[in-house]
C-alpha cells in the first residue's frame, strides 16, 4: 500500500506499546511489515526450563554485549541465556506461555477436549506475537524490499500452520472456515475496533487514511471474492460439465491466478513504496538511531523463528484434533469456533497493534494491519492453501459454500463502502463492530450442509 | 491500418461506444478493373474537388472504383475478407461444422471494423448529435445482427449468452487492457479520467443488471403469480423500462456535450495539427450509406452460417456452447473496438477508452439486451431477461468490481492485470459450465 506511515512513526508506535508490556525495541522494518498484514505471536516454551541458568551468567554476558558495541548495525551476539532472556522474558504476554505444555498434559491425563482445547488457544496466543517478533528481527537484516516480502509471507503463519495441519488430516471444512473467519474477523472486528477507538479519542474530527490504498484494497478483496464466487455458484446450480470434477478444477486454476495477482500487488506495492519513505524521513530524525538497532543477531532470529514454528505447528496439532471434540462437548457448531474463536486469538497482537495506530491518528497503519492482513489471507492463503492441497492430494476447492460465500460477499461490500470516503470516526467503528457481531451470531446458529 | 483518417466525431462516437467492424467481400472480384480505370478517377476525382471548395466537409466524389480502393485496400484487416466467402464455400462442400464456425468468424472480424469506418465516414455528414446517435444504435451491430439471426432459429440461449459475453469481454478485458498497456507506458504517474462519466456510467450498468436480476430471481425461487409466464412479462415490462433509460441516457449526453468534451478539451487542443484532417471524410455521404448497407448484408450473411454453425462446433470441440458464445464469439466481434481502446490509453486518453469499452458495455446491456427481447415479442419468441443464475451472479459481481475500480478516477498498470486476471477467472468459470438439464430453454 502506499502508506504513509513513517518507518519512525510505526517504531514509535510499537516501542510505546512494547514498552508497556515490556522492555523490546521494535525496529523500523514493523512498517514494511505492518503494511503487509503482519502481526504474528510467537511461542517459546521449552526454553523456560533454563530460566534458572540466565541469573548465573547474567553479568558475565552484559560484558560481553558491551564489547560489541561499535558494530555499524550493532548485531548483537548474545548468548543463549541472554537471547532467551530477550526474546522471553521481556513481554508480559509470555506469562501465557505455560499454558502450551499445560494443554498437552492435560490431553493425555484427561479426556477433557474442552478444556484441552481452551488451553491450547490460550497458549497460542503468545508465540503468534513471538513469531511476529522474530520476523521482524530478521527483517533488520534483509533490508526492506525482502524485509517486506518476509512479512507478506509469515505475516500469518499461524492460520497458515492450522490451516496445512487440518489440511493433513483432511479435514477441508475447517481449513475453510477458519479462514474465512480470520478475512472476517480483520475486515470487521479489527478494522471496527481501530476505528472506534481511535474516533472516541479524536472525537472532535474525522481521521483520514488515504483513499487510494483503501480502494485498490478494495479491489483486491473483491477479486478474492469473485474467485471464491464462481466455484461457489457452479457448484450450487449443478451446471458443471463435469460434475464433482469440474469445480476442483476450477478452484485449482482460479487459485493460481489469484496468487499471481497477489505477486503482482506484492511488486506493485514494493515498486511505490521509495516515494511513502522519502516524505516521512524527514518527520523522524530525532528517533533515528534506535531503528538500526536489532536486538538478536541474525542467526539467532532464524533460530528462534524456527523453534517458535515449531512450537506452533505441535501447539496447532493438538488443538485441530480437539475442535471437533470441544464443539460436541460445549454444544457449539464447528463453524462457530472455527470461524469466531480460533481467528480471535489468532489476531489478538494485530488486534491490540491496530488499536493503539488508531489511537494515535495513524490510521494508515491500521487499514494496513487490518485490510493488508485480510487481503494476505483471501489472496495468498486461500489459494495456496488450494495448491497445497492439491499437491497432498486433498480436494481442498474454493466452493466455501452458499452460505460463507455470500457473508463474505456482503461484508466485502460493506467494508469497501465504508472505506472508500477516506475517513473514519466511532460511529462507523461501531457499525463495523455491530456488523461482526451479526455474523458470529449467525455463524452461532449455523452449522454446514451433512454432506459437506 | 496506417492510412484512414479518423475524423473529430470519432470522440462523440467513442462516447457512445462506437466502434463498428465493416464488411466487404463481393467488390474484391473487381479488384481487376480498379487497376485499369484508376488513372481514370483520380482525374475525375481532381476536377471535382475544385468545384467544392466552400463545403464544410468536403465530400469527395469518387468513382466505384476509387470507392473500393478506399474502403477496401487501405486497411490491412481486410486481408482477411476471402475468409467469408471461404466459409460459405466450405458451408456447402464439406459437412464439418467447426471449419466453417472458425472460417466465418474470421471473416466477420474485419467486416465488424469497416462497419464502424463507415458509420463514422457517415457520421461527418450528419454532425455530432445525429453522428453520436448513429454510433449508439450502430456500435455494436455485429452482435446485433448475430443475436436477431439466433432469435429467429429460436436458439434464446445463444443469443443471452453472446450478448453477456459481450458485455463481460468489453468491461473487463478491453477496459483490463486498455488500463494495463497505458499504464505500462506512463508508469511513472496514474493515468486519470473523468469521475463524474464513470459513476454514471457505473450506475447504468447497476441499472441493468436490476433489470436482469428481477426476473432470473422471480424464476429461481418459484414465485411467480402465474408460474412460465409472469416471468415473460415482467422481462418485456423490464426491456421497455430499460430502452426508455437508454434513450434518456443518450438525450442527457448529448445535451451536456459542451460540457463533457472540456475534459477532453486539452486533447482536440493538441490534436490541432490534425484537425484539417477532421473534417475531411474520404468517401461522399451516398456511398457511406451504400457501403453501410453492403457490409450490413454481408455481416447478416455470414452471420446466419455462424450461428447454424455453433453448435456443431460445439461438439465437435468438445467445449461448452456456453464458452463458445461467451467467450469466442465476444472477442472477435469486439477485436476492432479493443485495439482502439488500448491505442487511446497509450496515447493517455484514457476517457475515450473508458468510451469504448463501458459505453459499448451500456450499448449492450441497456440497448441491444432489451431491443432482443422486444424483438423477440414480436417474432412470437420467448425471449425474456433470466439469463439463469449462474450468468446472472457473474454479471453483478463483475459489474460491482468494474464499478469500484473505475470509482476512484485514476489507473495504472496494476489495476488494468487485475482486470485481465478476473476475466480469465470469469473464462474458467463458462469453461466448465453448462445449463442445468431441468432448466433447458
Amino acid at each position: 500500500m502506499r502508506s504513509q506511515i513513517s518507518c519512525r512513526e510505526l517504531y514509535l508506535m510499537f516501542s510505546n506499546l512494547f514498552k508497556s508490556m515490556g522492555c523490546c525495541k521494535v525496529s523500523s522494518l514493523m512498517q514494511a511489515q505492518v503494511e503487509m498484514g503482519l502481526g504474528n505471536e510467537v511461542e517459546l516454551k521449552s526454553l523456560l526450563e533454563q530460566e534458572t541458568d540466565s541469573r548465573q551468567t547474567n553479568a558475565a554476558s552484559l560484558m560481553e554485549q558491551g564489547l560489541h558495541r561499535e558494530r555499524r548495525a550493532k548485531v548483537p551476539r548474545n548468548n543463549v541465556v541472554q537471547s532467551f532472556k530477550i526474546v522471553i522474558l521481556s513481554n508480559k504476554l509470555n506469562l501465557l506461555l505455560p499454558f502450551g505444555p499445560l494443554a498437552i498434559l492435560v490431553h493425555y491425563l484427561t479426556d477433557s477436549k474442552g478444556w484441552f482445547f481452551l488451553l491450547s488457544l490460550v497458549g497460542i496466543t503468545p508465540l503468534a506475537e513471538r513469531l511476529g517478533y522474530a520476523t521482524e528481527q530478521l527483517a533488520c537484516y534483509t533490508g526492506s524490499t525482502v524485509g517486506g516480502l518476509l512479512n507478506a509471507t509469515f505475516g500469518n503463519v499461524i492460520e497458515l500452520i492450522i490451516s496445512i495441519i487440518a489440511l493433513k488430516n483432511g479435514m477441508v471444512r475447517v481449513v475453510q472456515l477458519t479462514l474465512l473467519g480470520s478475512i472476517l474477523s480483520n475486515m470487521l472486528l479489527v478494522l471496527g475496533c481501530a476505528f472506534f477507538f481511535g474516533g472516541l479519542v479524536f472525537s472532535r474530527k474525522d481521521q483520514v487514511f488515504d483513499k487510494g490504498n483503501a480502494v485498490v484494497s478494495s479491489g483486491m478483496l473483491l477479486m478474492a471474492v469473485m474467485g471464491l464466487l464462481f466455484p461457489t455458484v457452479l457448484h450450487y446450480t449443478q451446471s458443471e460439465v463435469h460434475a464433482g470434477s469440474s469445480v476442483l478444477a476450477l478452484s485449482r486454476f482460479i487459485s493460481c491466478i489469484m496468487l499471481v495477482a497477489y505477486a503482482a500487488y506484492l511488486f506493485f506495492q514494493l515498486k511505490s513504496q521509495p516515494s511513502v519513505y522519502t516524505e516521512e524521513r524527514n518527520h523522524n530524525t530525532e528517533m533515528s538511531e534506535d531503528d538500526e538497532d536489532p536486538e538478536i543477531s541474525k542467526w539467532e532470529a532464524i533460530i528462534w523463528l524456527s523453534i517458535f514454528t515449531a512450537w506452533v505447528s505441535i501447539l496447532s496439532g493438538y488443538l485441530v484434533d480437539a475442535i471437533e471434540g470441544a464443539s460436541v462437548s460445549w454444544k457449539i457448531p464447528v463453524s462457530f469456533i472455527s470461524v469466531i474463536l480460533l481467528p480471535i486469538v489468532g489476531n489478538a497482537a494485530e488486534h491490540a497493534g491496530a488499536v493503539m495506530f488508531a489511537m494515535k491518528d495513524k490510521l494508515d497503519l491500521s487499514l494496513g494491519v487490518a485490510i493488508g492482513s485480510s487481503i494476505q489471507i483471501s489472496m495468498f492463503l486461500v489459494p495456496f492453501c488450494v495448491v497445497i492441497g492439491w499437491m497432498m492430494g486433498v480436494q481442498m476447492d474454493l466452493n466455501f459454500q452458499l452460505y460463507e460465500t455470500a457473508t463474505l460477499f456482503i461484508t466485502v461490500i460493506v467494508v469497501a463502502f465504508f472505506l472508500h470516503e477516506g475517513t473514519s470516526n466511532y460511529f462507523k467503528g461501531l457499525m463495523l463492530i455491530l456488523c461482526y457481531l451479526i455474523v458470529a451470531a449467525s455463524f452461532f446458529v449455523h452449522e454446514g450442509p451433512r454432506q459437506g | 491500418m496506417s492510412c484512414c483518417k479518423v475524423p473529430v466525431l470519432i470522440e462523440a462516437q467513442v462516447e457512445m461506444g462506437s466502434v463498428n467492424e465493416l464488411e466487404h467481400k463481393s467488390l474484391f472480384r473487381q479488384e481487376d478493373d480498379a487497376a485499369q480505370t484508376k488513372e481514370a478517377s483520380l482525374m475525375e476525382q481532381g476536377s471535382l474537388s475544385t468545384s467544392f471548395p466552400q463545403h464544410t466537409p468536403k465530400s469527395p466524389k469518387n468513382s466505384v472504383l476509387n470507392s473500393i480502393k478506399i474502403v477496401i485496400f487501405c486497411n490491412k484487416l481486410n486481408l482477411l475478407l476471402p475468409f467469408g466467402p471461404l466459409a460459405i464455400l466450405v458451408h456447402y462442400m464439406i459437412d464439418s461444422k467447426r471449419w466453417v464456425f472458425l472460417l466465418t468468424l474470421v471473416g466477420i472480424t474485419p467486416l465488424a471494423e469497416r462497419l464502424g469506418y463507415a458509420t463514422e465516414q457517415l457520421a461527418c455528414y450528419t454532425g455530432p448529435t445525429v453522428g453520436g446517435l448513429l454510433n449508439a444504435t450502430f456500435g455494436n451491430v455485429t452482435e446485433l445482427i448475430i443475436s436477431i439471426f439466433a432469435l429467429k432459429n429460436g436458439m434464446i440461449r445463444v443469443v443471452q449468452l453472446t450478448l453477456l459475453g459481450s458485455i463481460l469481454s468489453n468491461m473487463l478485458l478491453v477496459l483490463g487492457c486498455a488500463f494495463f498497456c497505458g499504464g505500462l507506458v506512463f508508469y511513472q504517474k496514474d493515468q486519470v479520467f473523468d469521475k463524474g462519466t464513470a459513476t454514471v456510467n457505473s450506475g447504468l450498468l447497476l441499472m441493468a443488471v436490476m433489470g436482469i436480476l428481477f426476473p432470473a430471481v422471480l424464476h429461481y425461487t418459484h414465485s411467480e403469480v402465474h408460474a412460465g409466464s409472469s416471468e415473460l412479462a415482467l422481462s418485456r415490462f423490464s426491456s421497455c423500462i430499460m430502452l426508455i433509460a437508454y434513450a434518456a441516457y443518450l438525450f442527457f449526453q448529448l445535451k451536456s456535450q459542451s460540457n463533457s468534451y472540456s475534459p477532453l478539451d486539452e486533447e482536440t487542443n493538441q490534436n490541432e495539427e490534425t484537425s484539417a484532417e477532421d473534417e475531411d471524410p474520404e468517401i461522399s455521404k451516398w456511398e457511406a450509406i451504400i457501403w453501410l448497407s453492403i457490409l450490413t448484408a454481408w455481416v447478416s450473411l455470414l452471420s446466419g452460417y455462424l450461428v447454424d454453425a455453433i453448435e456443431g462446433a460445439s461438439v465437435s470441440w468438445n467445449i461448452p456452447i456456453s464458452f463458445i458464445s461467451v467467450i469466442l464469439l465476444p472477442i472477435v466481434g469486439n477485436a476492432a473496438e479493443h485495439a482502439g481502446a488500448i491505442m487511446f490509453a497509450m496515447k493517455d486518453k484514457l476517457d475515450l477508452s473508458l468510451g469504448v469499452a463501458i459505453g459499448s458495455s451500456i450499448q449492450i446491456s441497456m440497448f441491444a439486451v432489451p431491443f432482443c427481447v422486444v424483438i423477440g415479442w414480436m417474432m412470437g419468441q420467448q425471449m425474456d431477461l433470466n439469463f439463469q443464475l449462474f450468468e446472472t451472479a457473474m454479471l453483478f459481481i463483475t459489474v460491482i468490481v468494474v464499478a469500484f475500480f473505475l470509482q476512484e478516477g485514476t489507473s495504472n498498470y496494476f489495476k488494468g492485470l487485475m482486470l485481465i486476471l478476473c476475466y480469465l477467472i470469469v473464462a474458467a468459470s463458462f469453461f466448465v459450465h453448462e445449463d442445468p438439464p431441468q432448466d433447458g430453454i
